[in-house]
């Protein structure tokens, strides 16, 4: 059973995630421990690893990246290597600019208009990944299928920058 | 987890940071990322008429990892040849810094950095 079975689930990269929390915390309920106080340690033993499972399923399918790179490996598609370095240097030299960007927010003169200006340049970059990523899933080909993987790739870049962002606000209003 | 010394030293005093302008006919450029950490790494070599790299200069934004070993790589291809620093390989910069096993790749970054300038060197420059 793949993850969006288990979670009663079409193969479809947009899903709800409020109603995937609720199918979650459903889930988990059916093999709490304590439902099986008075089993067999062997049923004891698999409603664990049953745990687990679910809560795998549970953070592939919640993190966009991940529920697309678990789509794409259910369609056979072979995905670039982890480690591999990326070389696309027009790409590259926007996310330096957008590292740039990032960096620059705690000299701006108005921290909250900067704050928010970056968060929009990252959205409006980031929709148009997503955009062609989800054009492309549609076409259901193998060349597709592997140019989709190459956009998850850029689109992992723009969840660090949306990590950064948040370290970068949190220093700015911790002190 | 914990940093090598020559890590943060590295780290703290980065050797060579900046920029030469691209289009400097003896500028060379390497740009290069890593998806899975979101770390991207600009190296420029200043290349003069004999093949000698007369300066470096890089901008890494990453891990204190990957900035050292593109820190570090800037201070090795000084004076070199293209052809020697071509030979530059991941695992003398993962030695150097005593890199974990799980930031192996950010010196795996940095030769690649080293290739793509050259790369983009031997670009320019043929006629």
């Amino acid at each position: 059973m793949n993850y969006f079975e288990l979670f009663g689930l079409e193969a479809d990269f947009s899903i709800d995630l409020t109603s995937l929390a609720t199918t979650y915390q459903a889930l988990q309920k059916t093999v709490h421990p304590d439902r099986f106080a008075h089993s067999s340690s062997q049923d004891q033993m698999l409603a664990v690893q049953k745990s687990s499972q679910i809560n795998d399923a549970y953070q592939t399918l919640k993190n966009p990246v991940k529920r697309g790179e678990y789509l794409l490996q259910l369609r056979n598609t072979e995905l670039p290597e982890e480690q591999s370095t990326f070389q696309d240097v027009d790409f590259l030299m926007v996310q330096m600019e957008l590292r740039e960007m990032l960096a620059e927010i705690k000299f701006a003169k108005d921290i909250d208009t900067a704050l928010m200006s970056a968060e929009e340049t990252l959205d409006i970059q980031s929709r148009q990944l997503w955009q062609e990523f989800e054009q492309l899933l549609g076409q259901h080909s193998d060349t597709a299928n592997q140019q989709a993987g190459e956009v998850l790739r850029k689109l992992k870049f723009y969840q660090k920058l949306y990590i950064e962002l948040e370290r970068i606000e949190d220093t700015l209003f911790d002190d | 987890m914990a940093y090598s010394d020559k890590v943060i030293d590295h780290y703290e005093n980065p050797r060579n940071v900046g920029s030469f302008d691209k289009n400097d006919p003896k500028v060379a450029t390497g740009m290069v990322g890593a998806p899975a950490c979101g770390d991207v790494m600009k190296l420029q070599l200043k290349i003069d008429d004999k093949g000698i790299i007369e300066d470096a200069k890089f901008k890494t934004y990453g891990c204190g990892s990957a900035i050292a070993s593109s820190s570090l790589v800037t201070e090795w291809v000084k004076g070199k040849s293209i052809e020697e620093a071509a030979e530059i390989k991941n695992t003398a910069i993962a030695e150097e810094l005593a890199l974990p096993p799980v930031k192996i790749h950010c010196s795996i970054l940095a030769e690649d950095a080293i290739k793509a300038a050259i790369d983009d060197y031997r670009a320019k420059n043929k006629e």
